[in-house]
């Protein structure tokens, strides 16, 4: 598909190279839409169907309040750090540590996505056959906390 | 031979998918059947399929050919039949349907936008705007223990929260929806507060130049992603 210009803010889990961003971008269409034959046998989308989106509904609940709540406690603390300067030493610790399958703070998740962003994660394929189940971490921007949260 | 369908042509379309490789391990060679209306594109599948990332790249890229060339109806991702002969009789069977469908699509393609904005952002905005917010935050930051406040923040914000999403993607929707023949409002995720799919004539050079001028970061913490041209995957029902 044709990529047309995007942000040019693009968060660093999309990647620079827009092909495979976009192909994220328009999952739900390759895999929810499209025309339906009934006659047909769908295959099975295991692995796949993890790469979509979480749909975001925000729940009337005290814990999406609490969240909320927490995120707003924390804005101006944060606002005064410069996030850059940070980013050698988290960057190195997410290396070490691993990345696969942890519960995320919103920094972590950032870093993560530029930590496999910047060591060519993006550009590889899949060839190992487990290869989708880690997508789904990696792909999710920091502040997709909000839709991880409100699941729960 | 079990055969994996990507999309339906009318039969005029010349759908040069020759040297493509399709859907599954053993990259089978993407090919046409014809009847006398309409056309369907398939390949070979072998086995039990589980389908990767790649594997729906291959189903898009097959799209991405034959909508140069006329807008396929294109199927939902991962539809198989057990052969040839199978695929034929529901072109046959069903050929009203598809010829219906593809006139509605014809000469049109899909454009699929998303539309974010970072939480912080906008938690910040609420903040600045309420002041009972504002003063519960600061309580709360103070220390104070009591646990009813940080419900009624959480209350508070999120109800502007979901206010201002959807003020913003209705706002975005009426600047955008005029540009296409149709439009769909799908479901968001994550910090994106609309999905929006246009069916769009790909020789409508105003409506094509104003989408692009929407995407982008518009200085307002507001990104708009923009997709496509795409095969009208929205416009199917």
């Amino acid at each position: 598909m044709t990529v047309m210009p995007q942000g040019a803010s693009g968060s660093p889990a999309r990647g620079g190279q827009g092909g495979t961003g976009s192909l994220y971008d328009v999952l739900e269409l390759i895999l929810d839409r499209g025309l339906v034959i009934d006659a047909f046998v769908r295959v099975s989308l295991v692995g796949i169907e993890i790469l979509k989106i979480d749909v975001r509904v925000v729940v009337a609940s005290v814990d999406t309040y609490l969240r909320f709540a927490e995120a707003c406690n924390r804005l101006d603390l944060e606002s005064g750090r410069k996030a850059p300067t940070q980013l050698p030493e988290m960057m190195d610790k997410m290396v070490e540590g691993g990345s696969k399958g942890k519960t995320k703070g919103a920094l972590s998740g950032a870093m993560e996505a530029v930590t496999q962003s910047l060591s060519g994660r993006e550009d590889e394929d899949d060839d190992e056959g487990d290869e989708e189940e880690q997508e789904a971490p990696r792909r999710r921007k920091p502040a997709r906390r909000t839709a991880r949260r409100e699941r729960e | 031979m079990a055969v994996y369908v990507y999309a339906v042509t009318t039969r005029e379309h010349p759908c040069r998918v020759e040297g493509m490789t399709g859907v599954g391990s053993e990259g089978a060679a993407v090919r046409v059947l014809s009847t006398e209306a309409l056309r369907a594109v398939v390949s070979d599948i072998e086995g039990e399929i589980r389908p990767k990332r790649r594997d729906v790249a291959a189903h898009q890229a097959v799209q991405d050919r034959l909508i140069e060339d006329g807008t396929p109806l294109p199927l939902r991702f991962g539809y198989t039949a057990p052969d040839d002969d199978a695929v034929l009789r529901v072109l046959d069977e069903k050929e009203d349907f598809y010829r219906g469908a593809l006139e509605r699509v014809a000469d049109c393609a899909e454009y699929h936008v998303k539309a974010s904005r970072a939480e912080d952002l906008l938690l910040r905005e609420i903040l600045d705007d309420l002041p009972e917010a504002r003063r519960l935050n600061e309580e709360i930051r103070q220390g104070s223990e009591d646990p009813r406040l940080p419900v009624e923040l959480g209350r508070m914000v999120a109800g502007e929260v979901e206010q201002r999403r959807a003020n913003a993607a209705e706002a975005l929707i009426g600047s955008l929806a005029p540009l296409g023949r149709e439009y769909v409002v799908h479901p968001v995720g994550g910090d994106d507060f609309l999905a929006l799919s246009l069916l769009v004539r790909q020789d409508d050079e105003d409506a094509l130049k104003a989408l692009r001028e929407h995407a982008g970061d518009r200085g307002d913490g507001v990104e708009v992603r923009l997709t496509g041209p795409l095969p009208p995957y929205s416009f199917m029902s």
